[in-house]
């Protein structure tokens, strides 16, 4: 039979908390942190993508128009004042159509050359070579002197009056600075940044809404969880909507549903079984207070008798006071197990408790004591007393003396030690030797006691708040720690 | 989470290479469309020649000017030594008005329908087309030529047989 019902403690507190919450990494655990981070980077690439790709289309125009412009200008020029120009062409025709077609120009005819404006340098072999072999125009644009530049070369044709295109041999080579375009490019890919640091707050708006409204039904299912792991096994929550996080909710709710129906099938069970064993040991008492005043009767009588008679009856009377103190414990127990038992507590010197106890009991000159001062405490003096008492009968009859008890205090707590010098408790002996009629040695079943005492002793002190530790003394006995708090409220 | 963290440097360079990337990138050379013409040793002036042919001939001016030029040249008469004449008589030095329209090159000269012969006027056509052919014009350009009296000849649009696509 198990003994306690309650859910343990260790279970509800690990629920609650996510493991690992403590922030080994620095990268962000919470839902909503996560969605934030992926909505955010979500938008900037997005925003970023677009922007970038616009700015480009934009500056690939603008490099494009600006380009196209001047070559037009160049070419409208030319075409202007070719025919005015003197054919075959001296240097003055040069310097003439130099002029025409602008700054920054170079008019080359054979071995003659004419240029306006120093940038002139800037033509490329590249292009020379382009211009000198092909009959179209050529632009090429390069970056020199920390700036872009386009150059436009072209070689001027003679048409015939039947559209025959062939190279004059003059040829123009014009240069154009695009600083200004690169600088319109800069400020429009500025501005598509701050575009694009513009859509930032809107993507943490809308990466929040929607963290609430996943996680606003997941609060929902954990506090429900958490009511349920609190023991309230009546709590449901409600599905909305279709989608998993409700699907996930029903299921919970049907969980919670068996859960409750196993959990109060089982408790009806257990219940029955209590009332059992406090119904039968209740039953027990009319005839055994009878049967113990026959006893003394028959005790009084053996006196009287000799030899194998008189330890008959000796015999019987002192397993009908086991049977008496087996009823006794057996009330007592189910007395824990109905949640009836309650903490009278008032001011206990313990060390004069423990004395009390064992003095009572004439265990005296068998146990040694050592409680040093006194050692104030507030507990119930009859459960301490049990406490007590059963630990102490347990060593005296399963350890070997001496069996000594010890108290000692801290501003908190208190301790009670009780320690044999026998062979210590097993290994598998110890995770049972709190449980109700467990017998560590099959051999030793004969031996007086109920086989409940430990188990009322655990009780007690777990209704003080306190607790109770079985193991082994480092001289080899059995060794019990019963720690009590102090100053204890009544509850 | 070292994926992530990698993934976050990554997502940066990218970010900043896109807005490094933006500007003027120097290219290679590139063709961009027909080079300009419009120089000549001269214009091409068109006389007749003794089988009646029309005939092109350079006059080496040293440039290639311009129609109302070119149109003064032919109406100044064949140089001497040619075999070839000019159908348009009762002219010497006249001053041709020229105007553009789109596709048509209008001439006002001083001339009567009947100072000129079929052949006069393709002369007047051919070399004022050659010209603007020469200068960068279209030859599917049509020629009109207003005459000083009245006629519907003043509205017809030409075209020079040695110069206009065919059709």
């Amino acid at each position: 039979m198990t003994a306690r019902l309650a859910w343990p403690r260790g279970l509800r507190a690990r629920s609650v908390w996510p493991r690992g919450s403590r922030g080994r990494r620095a990268w962000p655990r919470g839902l909503r942190a996560r969605l934030l981070v992926a909505f955010v980077l979500v938008t900037v690439f997005g925003a970023a993508a677009a922007a970038w790709s616009s700015a480009r289309s934009a500056s690939t125009a603008l490099a494009a128009g600006a380009e196209r412009q001047f070559v037009e200008t160049v070419t409208n020029q030319i075409t202007a004042n070719a025919a005015g120009l003197t054919y075959p062409p001296g240097q003055s025709t040069l310097d003439q159509l130099a002029s025409a077609v602008g700054a920054d120009t170079t008019v080359t005819y054979q071995n003659l050359r004419s240029t306006t404006g120093p940038d002139s340098d800037l033509i490329t072999d590249a292009i020379r070579a382009a211009v000198q072999h092909g009959d179209s125009l050529f632009v090429q644009r390069i970056a020199a002197q920390g700036r872009p530049w386009l150059i436009v070369g072209t070689p001027v044709v003679i048409t015939s009056t039947t559209g025959t295109r062939t190279p004059s041999g003059i040829q123009v080579y014009a240069v154009r600075d695009l600083t200004s375009v690169q600088r319109q490019i800069h400020s429009l890919t500025r501005s598509e940044a701050i575009t694009t640091g513009l859509a930032l707050p809107l993507a943490v708006l809308l990466a929040l809404v929607a963290a609430g409204s996943v996680l606003r039904p997941v609060r929902r299912l954990r506090d429900t969880a958490r009511r349920l792991s609190a023991g309230d096994l009546d709590a449901r929550a409600v599905p909305r909507g279709a989608d998993e996080l409700a699907d996930l909710t029903v299921t919970l709710n049907e969980m919670a549903e068996s859960v409750q129906t196993s959990m109060a099938a089982m408790r009806r069970m257990q219940d029955d079984a209590r009332r059992f064993a406090a119904d039968a040991s209740h039953e027990l008492r009319t005839p055994l207070s009878t049967l113990t005043a026959v006893m003394e009767v028959l005790a009084a009588a053996s006196q009287e008798m000799d030899g194998d008679a008189r330890e008959s009856a000796q015999l019987a009377i002192a397993e009908t006071h086991r049977l008496v103190q087996l009823a006794e414990d057996l009330m007592e127990v189910s007395r824990f197990d109905a949640g009836t038992a309650r903490l009278r507590t008032e001011d206990v010197e313990v060390g004069g408790a423990v004395r009390d106890c064992l003095r009572t009991r004439a265990w005296t000159d068998q146990v040694e004591l050592s409680a040093p001062g006194e050692i104030w405490s507030r507990c119930d003096r009859r459960r301490l007393d049990v406490i007590v008492a059963n630990l102490v009968g347990n060593a005296l009859r399963h350890g070997a003396p001496p069996v000594r008890v010890s108290v000692s205090g801290a501003p908190e707590q208190v301790w009670i030690e009780v320690t044999d010098s026998g062979p210590g408790l097993p290994e598998q002996v110890l995770p049972h030797v709190f449980d109700r009629f467990y017998k560590a040695d099959e051999a030793r079943s004969r031996a007086p006691g109920s086989g409940l005492g430990l188990a009322i002793a655990l009780e007690n002190t777990l209704l003080h708040g306190g607790e109770l530790t079985a193991g082994n003394a480092s001289g080899g006995g059995a060794r019990f720690v019963v720690r009590l708090p102090r100053g204890r409220e009544d509850t | 989470m070292r994926r992530a963290r990698w993934a976050m440097v990554a997502a940066l360079a990218v970010v900043l290479a896109l807005v490094a990337g933006c500007g003027v990138t120097p290219t290679g050379v590139r063709a961009a469309g027909q080079a300009p013409g419009g120089v000549a040793p001269g214009p091409t002036l068109y006389f007749v020649d003794s089988d009646r042919h029309l005939q092109p001939q350079v006059r080496p001016t040293e440039q290639l000017g311009t129609i109302a030029e070119a149109l003064s040249l032919l109406l100044a008469g064949p140089p001497a030594d040619a075999d070839l004449h000019s159908e348009i008589w009762g002219v010497g030095t006249v001053q041709v008005t020229v105007t553009m329209a789109p596709g048509v090159i209008r001439l006002m000269a001083p001339l009567a329908s009947t100072d000129v012969t079929a052949f006069g006027i393709e002369q007047i056509v051919c070399t004022a087309l050659g010209v603007d052919v020469q200068r960068g014009g279209a030859r599917s350009t049509k020629v009109q030529i207003v005459f000083t009296q009245p006629t519907p000849e003043s509205d017809t649009l030409r075209t020079c047989p040695l110069i206009s696509p065919a059709g």
